[in-house]
């Protein structure tokens, strides 16, 4: 029964996505064709409908650089842009501000004028410095607007929510837009598989982690000074099993999160890099990735069925102390299935070798798998 | 493609030869880079700059963000944004486009009190003396997004890090780098032995091997230095990332690690417990000397529709030591009382062999309508090592016992000490991987939006290994270096169809290749309520089948509810819950009976028939029935205009069906966390966490003795059930480990203009408990008198506590010129039963052990004064 309804989800799954996507092939093509229009540039032609003209704003604001590009081609002493190589920048779309349909372009003098402290702060942020070194050749007209959207709701009523895409808390942007906005450079790669990723379900977005308005950290655009910081800013019981006894050199500024996971979402759910809990482990302890001549089932299967790699009061990571650990499951007749107890450690009546030390390890050292011809139990 | 000539033989020209033909691209489109695709080497930083970079960071601007409003924004959960540093625009190089800045920060340690602690220095190489804090210089190139940057620290020649990045925003990227990871595993270590870190542990003289009485190991191991046991890890890199070609985007990297050095390790010369002046249990060291060289491949293309990525990743591991010889101090007595025939005294480990690993994988993605997303991922990879193997042995001359011409247990040492006693030379291992993962996506309105995704996994072991031994004919192996052939008659571990003494032995003589495949379907949902709330469900269907398992099949269901408000009283509230139940077809509680020699031709069972493996009743937990719930609210609230308050509350409950093994675990715990930023110049930080944990199990102590049932090899002992003849209800018994974790810390900053304080208090307290209840003394290890009297009394409570105080008072002397002063005082208290008895002895009958374990108290300071030059 169970492998039925398996084989039916399965191909309930299958069908729906290929479906979805001959359905939509053509009409996901319209909507980017729409998509790539409504993010030309004012060059292109497009006529102000917000009922705020150039004019308008022109007397309200200084003069917008909208027409940089008409003075750089005036200025000989610049190289004309048309001979330069289109930068990835110069590319960068004008997103549409759903709750701002009509809002238009108006360059990124217009915003400095109000917005001042915020151009210094972000002109020596990573992200707008590099865009407006990208941006050199073509000018800076879309610096602001190609993240904010069009700012002409906006500059015409700037305290109304959502004239402006923003990225920040009391903003009525939905987090899906924002995330869309920094997606729209940034797809694909390490953001692959986004949508769908836990963060995204969660309804985080982008401005979640990273600042880009601000050089809070010296790499990363991070929202804060350091990866490890951003990721406690939630995963606060995380970071405090680091402190443990046994844990791996993350308190110590030697590991970051983002060493075994990618927040920006993967194939598996705990957003790892690799395509399994082992395949992750085996990449710095690549000793243990065998194969082994005798394998240890819960090894091979699953490193977290002994270890709890976020932190752990016991030797090593383990999840549980020796031998307690060992007969979870060792019940096998003769020595793995007596009750230990304070009468087997080194100050107690009976020494025991089960007991004291690393305990079982003592004599099983190769408990993650032996290469000997005589360690079928990992003795050897 | 990256296949290797012989074992030895590193990736590393090809790599670099890849590397090299990808330099030069023309500067084209490069979204950002793959970091986050790659594991590891995410963080450059040590134990006094945990950041890494903590020196770059300016003093907060007094102008904030914004002239606009005061105080700082907060991110869409809530959080507030630091306020952000004073901007440095570099300094001008010539009359070009090109500006620099950097800092240097060195100066002096000093390290008081109990240096040597091994949790002060667990991945900290601290030592007194000249260090350098950060070396940065970078170079930027305003006009055409060109930069140089390096990074550099070093604390001591185990504790340092050195990084180059080059390249150009938005066309490629270039990195190199090298660290060394220092990790102390015990520095209260006294091992016996000569050549401590060689694959060869000879015993000092006067001790003999297996011919030394336990006084005379007890005082060696007394009179043995205290050493360190601990090892670095080395790591170099090289990597860049570009285009390619128009809108395909390159990566490769190529690391290399080398990891030296030592860790605790074992040595079996068969028991002790049962035996008084017999065995040998030894806690040696191995070497650690490794060499693992990964290459990262990448190439991506994204359009508009379609998302491609194409990664290989490759792996090559090298282990310069893959043997460990120890000599055994201890002599073996054989337990029926005749002479000693055998000389059993040389141990031998396989170290982890060589191996590869390829991977390949390819994502491809594609946008669709109503907002949706497709994306299948393919991926095939394999794990193999083909190292030749050892003998069995490495015993001369007699092991076994010889009781009687017709009970004459003895085997010849030269029959199994040579690779000629071996079915195959080398391993021959390999595991193979295949991965399919679909997944549809749909947002077709704001207010609603839908996946479904299929992941299909499988590992095939193809290894196959006999231990048969073509001189002798007889299959198994020589158990425990021959020691246990040589104390117990007949468990030498051999099974010989042709000998009496040896047709009853239920040996391994496979390999058991465990393997599995693994489906899982998910299905889920989620609607928005209004701007700010959202509801998710989604459910998941595990199935899987494990190969050589109790269970062909292991079905799980899980559903997850999720629900997020961005305005409950204000703050954002994200809750979870879920629910699982796993189950799965008849559970065989011994599914390994191919595997061993009973399923050989000639077995022939025991008078009294062969005794249970293991009791029926047992249910391994990774693949027993099981009921899960997991809950967790994480809440972020704005207070006021300077402060956050936060706070996690989480739990999960996790019962197994299970009469045997592992039958319940349970975790609650919370967190809660205070962040003030009132003005640039001050923040303050406050945290407090709580954990409780809690894991049961069950387990019943055969009867393995008249006072606790029978004798073993009674007849009857083949009943594996519960409350059988070998499983009596009277010697089943309960053991629970429960843990209690606390948190806090205290952090507080001001800049009172040319000068700056930092304080930051930190607590780390956890407790473990293990307790037990038993329906008898019968499940006891002990039933004598004493022996029950110390179970009476409990295990002691085993405890891990670090307070850490750290100070520091910067001042800036000029626009270019800072002084900084750090402090740090940390106590620590650990115990663990573990250790119990071994401050005092390391040495009890035939056991010898080398690390006391952790310091019981500790306390250290640490004062340094720091010179920071801006560049």
């Amino acid at each position: 029964m169970r492998v039925i309804s398996l084989f039916l989800a399965a191909l309930l799954s299958v069908a729906l996505g290929i479906g979805g996507m001959l359905l939509s092939s053509h009409g996901a093509q319209a909507q980017q064709a729409a998509a790539g229009s409504s993010t030309s540039t004012p060059e292109a032609g497009h006529s102000p409908s917000s009922g705020l003209s150039q004019s308008d704003i022109a007397k309200m604001l200084p003069a917008t650089d909208m027409g940089a590009n008409a003075a750089r081609q005036n200025n000989p002493h610049l190289p004309p842009i048309n001979d330069s190589a289109a930068t990835p920048f110069d590319a960068a779309p004008i997103p549409a501000n759903p709750l701002a349909p009509n809002a238009d372009a108006i360059g990124a003098k217009t915003c400095v004028a109000c917005h001042a402290q915020e151009n210094m702060q972000a002109s020596h942020s990573l992200h707008v410095a590099s865009f407006r070194a990208g941006a050199a050749n073509s000018g800076p007209q879309a610096a602001c607007e190609s993240c904010h959207g069009p700012g002409s709701e906006h500059a015409k009523n700037p305290t109304a929510p959502g004239s402006i895409i923003a990225f920040t808390h009391d903003a009525k942007t939905p987090p899906q837009v924002q995330a869309g906005v920094c997606l729209s450079c940034h797809a694909g790669g390490a953001r692959q598989h986004w949508i769908g990723s836990i963060h995204q379900n969660r309804g985080l977005s982008c401005t979640d982690c990273h600042n880009p308005m601000a050089r809070l950290s010296p790499e990363g655009v991070l929202a804060k000074s350091s990866i490890n910081e951003v990721c406690a800013t939630c995963h606060q019981d995380i970071r405090a099993k680091f402190n443990r006894r046994s844990h791996m050199p993350l308190p110590e500024g030697q590991m970051a999160c983002t060493d075994c996971h990618n927040p920006h979402g993967s194939i598996t759910k705990p957003l790892l890099k690799t395509d399994t809990v082992n395949e992750t482990c085996y990449t710095c302890h690549a000793e243990k990735r065998g194969p082994f001549l005798f394998e240890h089932a819960p090894v091979r299967a699953n490193c977290l069925n002994c270890h709890d790699v976020h932190g752990s009061n016991q030797q090593t990571l383990l999840v549980a102390p020796i031998p307690m650990l060992c007969q979870q499951c060792h019940t096998m007749t003769l020595h793995p299935n007596d009750l230990q107890t304070p009468a087997g450690l080194g100050n107690g009546p009976h020494p025991d070798e089960r007991l004291i030390g690393r305990g079982c390890l003592t004599c099983h050292s190769n408990i993650h798998g032996s290469n000997n011809p005589s360690g079928p139990k990992f003795h050897k | 493609m990256l296949a290797l000539t012989g074992n030895r033989t590193t990736p590393t020209a090809l790599a670099l030869g890849l590397l090299l033909g990808l330099f030069g691209t023309p500067d084209a489109l490069a979204g950002d880079t793959s970091g986050t695709m790659r594991v590891g080497d995410m963080q450059f930083g040590n134990a006094l700059d945990l950041r890494g970079w903590t020196p770059m960071l300016h003093p907060a601007d007094p102008d904030g963000m914004s002239y606009l409003h005061a105080g700082m924004l907060r991110t869409p959960t809530g959080a507030l944004y630091p306020y952000p540093p004073m901007v440095d625009a570099g300094t001008p190089m010539g009359q070009g486009d090109w500006t620099y800045d950097g800092v240097l920060e060195f100066g002096y340690l000093h390290i008081g009190g109990d240096r040597n602690a091994e949790y002060f220095r667990q991945y900290a190489d601290w030592r007194s003396g000249a260090v350098l804090g950060l070396f940065a210089l970078n170079f930027n190139n305003r006009k055409t997004g060109a930069y140089v940057e390096f990074r550099g620290s070093h604390l001591s020649g185990d504790d340092q890090f050195y990084r180059l990045r080059g390249g150009r925003y938005g066309s490629y990227r270039i990195e190199a780098f090298y660290r060394d990871m220092p990790h102390t595993v015990s520095t209260n270590a006294y091992p016996i032995w000569n050549g401590v870190g060689t694959t060869d542990l000879t015993l000092p003289a006067p001790l003999v091997a297996g011919a030394s009485t336990p006084a005379q190991v007890a005082a060696a191991s007394a009179a043995a230095p205290r050493r360190t046991i601990g090892l670095t890890r080395t790591r170099e890199g090289l990597s860049y990332e570009g285009v390619l070609y128009r809108n395909w985007i390159g990566s490769a990297a190529i690391t290399n690690e080398k990891r030296t050095g030592t860790r605790l390790w074992g040595g079996s010369m068969f028991f002790n417990y049962p035996f008084p002046d017999d065995g040998g249990i030894l806690e040696t060291v191995r070497p650690i000397d490794f060499r693992t060289t990964d290459i990262n491949l990448s190439v991506r293309n994204v359009g508009k529709l379609w998302h491609f990525l194409a990664t290989y990743n490759g792996s090559f591991f090298r282990n310069h030591k893959d043997h460990l010889n120890f000599e055994s101090p201890f002599a073996l007595h054989n337990v029926a009382g005749a002479p000693q025939v055998a000389d059993i005294k040389d141990g031998q480990f396989s170290l982890e062999p060589d191996n590869d690993y390829h991977n390949v994988r390819l994502d491809l993605s594609r946008e669709l309508k109503w907002n949706g997303q497709f994306t299948v991922a393919g991926a095939w990879g394999t794990m193999r090592q083909n190292d030749a193997l050892l003998p069995p042995t490495t015993c001369t001359g007699t092991g076994g016992i010889y009781i009687a011409p017709t009970a004459d247990y003895t085997f010849q040492c030269a029959n199994w000490n040579t690779t000629a006693a071996l079915s195959q030379r080398s391993a021959n291992a390999r595991i193979d991987t295949g991965l399919l993962d679909a997944r549809v996506t749909f947002q077709p309105t704001p207010a609603f939006g839908w996946h479904a995704g299929l992941r299909w996994y499988r590992e095939d072991n193809k290894t196959r290994y006999l231990a048969y031994n073509p001189l002798t004919g007889q299959y198994g192996y020589i158990s425990e270096n021959g020691s246990q052939g040589s104390v117990v008659p007949g468990e030498t571990g051999i099974f010989d169809p042709t000998n009496p003494l040896y047709w009853s032995s239920d040996v391994a003589i496979h390999n058991v290749p465990f393997g599995y495949t693994d489906s899982i379907f998910e299905l889920g949902s989620d609607w928005q309520f209004g701007r700010k709330t959202s509801l998710g469900v989604t459910y998941t269907y595990d199935h899987n089948q494990p190969k050589y398992r109790e269970r062909k099949r292991v079905d799980e269901q899980r559903i997850k509810f999720d629900w997020v408000s961005r305005d409950v009283i204000g703050a954002t509230v994200r809750l979870s819950w879920e629910f699982a139940r796993r189950d799965g077809d008849k559970y065989n509680y011994d599914p390994y009976e191919q595997f061993f020699s009973e399923s050989l031709p000639g077995f022939v069972d025991p008078a009294t028939g062969l005794p249970a493996y293991t009791v029926a009743d047992m249910r391994k937990y990774d693949l027993s029935d099981r009921t899960e719930s997991k809950a967790r609210a994480i809440v972020t609230y704005p207070w006021g205009e300077s402060a956050t308050l936060s706070a996690t509350f989480y739990g999960n409950r996790d019962q197994y069906d299970a009469l045997i093994g592992r039958q319940n675990t349970s975790t609650t715990g919370t967190t809660l966390q205070w962040d003030w930023q009132p003005t640039p110049a001050t923040t303050m930080n406050a945290y407090l966490g709580a954990e409780s944990s809690r894991m049961g199990i069950s387990n019943v102590n055969d009867a393995d003795g008249p006072d606790n049932g029978a004798i073993f090899g009674t007849p009857g002992q083949t009943n594996p059930n519960l409350g059988g003849p070998l499983y009596p209800y009277a010697n089943q018994w309960w053991e629970f480990d429960r843990e209690s974790n606390r948190n806090a810390g205290l952090s507080f900053s001001h800049d009172f203009g040319r000068a700056r304080a930092d304080i930051s208090y930190n607590y780390t307290g956890s407790s473990g408990h293990v307790g037990y209840n038993y329906a008898t003394i019968g499940a006891l290890a002990y039933r004598d008198p004493a022996g029950v009297a110390a179970a009476n009394a409990g295990f002691p409570d085993n405890t891990y506590r670090t307070n850490t105080l750290d100070l520091g008072l910067s001042f800036r002397v000029n626009r270019n010129v800072g002084v900084r002063l750090y402090g740090r005082y940390e106590t620590g208290a650990f115990s663990d039963w573990h250790y119990a008895g071994l401050d005092n002895t390391l040495s009890y009958d035939h056991r010898l052990y080398t690390d006391k374990g952790g310091q019981l108290h500790y306390s250290v300071s640490l004062v340094g004064i720091m010179l920071n030059l801006k560049l």
